[in-house]
């Protein structure tokens, strides 16, 4: 354990009423690592990014930004902290331009409130194709991108933006497979810059096997396992992503039907 | 082999092809053919010195309370309220003119009336936008519950101060109140008087030349009168209605807001993805409030031009303005579900609005209620339209 962790959550609990959506959770994340969140429908992925970025409080737990204690109270507070979250509806406004969605709500402005126009086309255009896609009219409406497009386009934002931990919910999972390589290989340049923490949410075992250096599994709110890639042999990966059931057993009730 | 890029996909357009994409082609297109047609029906007096100022007033009329309109739904929300605020604050200035400020507070100036007015239809406007962003119910329900209420409340006070349902026969404040002049007198004088200056020369100009014959020259001065470079013929005009120099600053201020401001880029985004622009920092709500207010400021600067334009008011005013606000703006290219649109779309269909409601006084053939069957057949027609360009942006086709 060379390196420091830039983010670490320890204990995180949340409840929704008496529904127990995380039941302590701890997690760390290094720089230049791609940390794969593993889970089945309904295990709390999404729940603990939330947390993280700032959009749910935890009851309980703390968050740690390279070893000082932080708390988001809302998404602004995370987004200082360096937390950038690629939510799985992207967070992109279809009518509105590349551009325009790049600098949503961060606009570059004059004296007057006056957009930067021209500025902020170029930002736009330069920050994209340094993580793939050369998009020659950022005046584009959004709606006439594809998909990997789009969350290339998210990403890019996230990292323009200062994010040192780069959160990913299900970017693959709405796209086909040319689409998905395409986002799994943007991945993988911004993990190549060695400075940005990725998490990777992902229902694709074989995604996470691609890009992952390090692997949670969550199951009905906790941790079931843990681990860098060598650390965790590869059947172990299958049975962790069912939920802990032994594969043997799903057989047989499959074939019990 | 050769690369390809993402961009080597995208075909370079050339000019014409770029303006035919425009989201304000179809708006324009209706204008041209709106006033060639009328230019023809109406034998030109649809737009010689006095029809111009006709039409240029109402025009100017429905722009002012369109563009706050446009601007909410590019937001995303509606407001049933408009016309009713048009009476309200018809009714609160013109009762105070009448009977002075509140509370014993003495004669009431036109700026001052104003001044009181505006900031209850703020008020109101602010009220409005918090229901709708704190309920998070449909604005077209909230600000329909306000159409009655200020419609009633207009009624009632009228009733209570002036025992009447309208005030009438004020003193013409033009006259002695700058701020007046402003609303309800006259502006651009110096247009027509060019326009004069232009029309005497061509004529001096015409008596000089040899070459034509008595009847030519004639028949020239008779043609020119049509476009009444010469007024001689036709009726004094002085100026535009004020409530034009109000239209293009309102439009402007949203045009310059709607284009290139970051509070233009917040409006989009409010109304394109509520969600995602919140989660990106763009205040939602405050852009709303603020819109639910302009329109209200809208509409008052609307009823303000129209008490000191005539002297009165009355508890019907603005009956369907808010109705037609919002068929403009639907005209102008204003997407229904918000996110999309811009102010020279809206231009052209106050436009194309202003000179239908007026044709009756120019084609003395026509019968008024055309007007309604245009509006519904255009309204319609652009419905169509804008969903054609929204699928056509969002990838649907
Ligand atoms: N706001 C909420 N109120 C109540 N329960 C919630 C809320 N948000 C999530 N839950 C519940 O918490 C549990 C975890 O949900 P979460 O969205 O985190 O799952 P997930 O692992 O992201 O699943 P998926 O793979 O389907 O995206 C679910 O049972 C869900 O119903
Ligand atoms: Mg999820």
């Amino acid at each position: 354990m060379s390196k420091q962790a830039y983010m670490r959550v320890e204990n995180i609990e949340k409840k929704f009423g008496p529904f127990i959506a995380l039941g302590g959770v701890d997690l760390s994340v290094y720089p230049g690592e791609v940390h794969a969140l593993l889970g089945d429908n309904g295990a709390g992925k999404s729940t603990l990014i939330k947390i993280l970025s700032g959009v749910h409080q935890p009851s309980s737990g703390s968050i740690y930004i390279e070893g000082a204690k932080r708390e988001f109270r809302n998404p602004r507070d995370a987004a200082a902290a360096g937390i950038g979250t690629v939510y799985q509806d992207l967070a992109i406004n279809q009518l509105m331009s590349v551009t325009r969605n790049f600098f949503m709500g961060r606009e570059l402005t004059s004296r007057f409130g006056s957009l930067r126009m021209d500025e902020m086309n170029q930002i736009a255009h330069d920050e994209m194709l340094k993580i793939g896609i050369d998009f020659s009219d950022p005046t584009q409406a959004v709606g006439t991108m594809s998909g990997g497009q789009r969350q290339t386009l998210a990403i890019a934002r996230a990292i323009y933006f200062g994010a040192k931990v780069l959160i990913l919910d299900e970017p693959t999972s709405a796209l086909g497979q040319k689409q998905q390589m395409e986002v799994l290989k943007t991945i993988k340049r911004v993990r190549a810059r060695g400075d940005i923490a990725i998490i990777f949410i992902t229902h694709n075992e074989i995604h996470s096997r691609l890009i992952a250096d390090r692997y949670t599994f969550l199951a009905l709110g906790k941790v079931i396992g843990s681990g860098t890639k060598a650390e965790l042999e590869g059947e172990d990966i299958r049975r962790l992503m069912a939920g802990g059931a032994e594969i043997k057993d799903l057989e047989q009730e499959l074939s019990a039907i | 082999m050769s690369e390809r890029s993402e961009s080597d996909r995208l075909q370079r357009e050339g000019w014409l092809q770029r303006m035919l994409r425009r989201p304000e082609i179809g708006s324009f297109i209706v204008m041209v053919l709106i006033i060639t047609a009328l230019a023809i029906a109406s034998e030109g007096k649809a737009f010689n010195a006095l029809g111009l100022k006709n039409n240029i007033a109402i025009i100017s009329q429905l722009g002012i309370i369109a563009v706050g309109a446009a601007l909410l739904m590019i937001a995303g929300e509606f407001d049933l309220s408009i016309g009713p605020m048009i009476a309200f604050a018809g009714m609160s200035i013109a009762v105070m003119m009448k009977w002075g400020l509140p509370f014993g507070l003495g004669e009431a100036t036109p700026f001052l009336a104003f001044l009181i007015t505006l900031a209850m239809t703020l008020a109101f406007g602010w009220i409005i936008g918090n229901i709708v962003v704190r309920s998070g119910l449909s604005s077209f329900i909230v600000t329909l519950a306000f159409w009655f209420f200020l419609r009633g409340l207009t009624e009632v006070c009228f009733r209570l101060i002036n025992q009447n349902t309208n005030v009438s026969g004020l003193p013409d404040f033009k006259k002695e109140s700058w701020f007046a002049e402003q609303m309800g007198g006259e502006v651009f004088g110096w247009l027509f008087d060019a326009w004069y200056w232009i029309g005497t020369k061509v004529s001096a100009g015409l008596e000089f030349t040899g070459d034509m014959t008595k009847s030519e020259k004639l028949d020239l001065i008779n043609y020119l009168s049509f476009l009444n470079i010469n007024r001689k013929m036709e009726q004094w005009v002085t100026g535009f209605d004020a409530r034009l120099f109000w239209f293009i600053l309102i439009a402007g201020v949203a045009w310059y807001v709607l284009a290139r401001t970051q509070l233009g880029s917040w409006i989009y985004a409010t109304g394109d993805n509520k969600e995602s622009a919140r989660a990106n920092g763009v205040p939602v709500n405050r852009v709303k409030i603020g819109l639910f207010m302009f329109s209200a400021f809208c509409a008052t600067i609307f009823a303000t031009c129209q008490v000191f334009d005539t002297n009165s008011s009355d508890a019907a005013k603005g009956m369907f303005k808010e109705l037609e606000a919002i068929a403009i703006a639907v005209v102008g290219g204003i997407l229904m579900t918000g996110g999309f649109g811009s102010i020279v779309g809206v231009i052209f269909g106050a436009v194309t609005f202003g000179l239908v409601a007026n044709a009756v006084f120019f084609i003395p053939w026509i019968d008024g209620a055309w007007f309604r069957v245009f509006v519904g057949t255009v309204l319609l027609a652009a419905v169509f339209a804008n969903e054609r360009i929204r699928k056509r942006i969002t990838g649907g086709i």
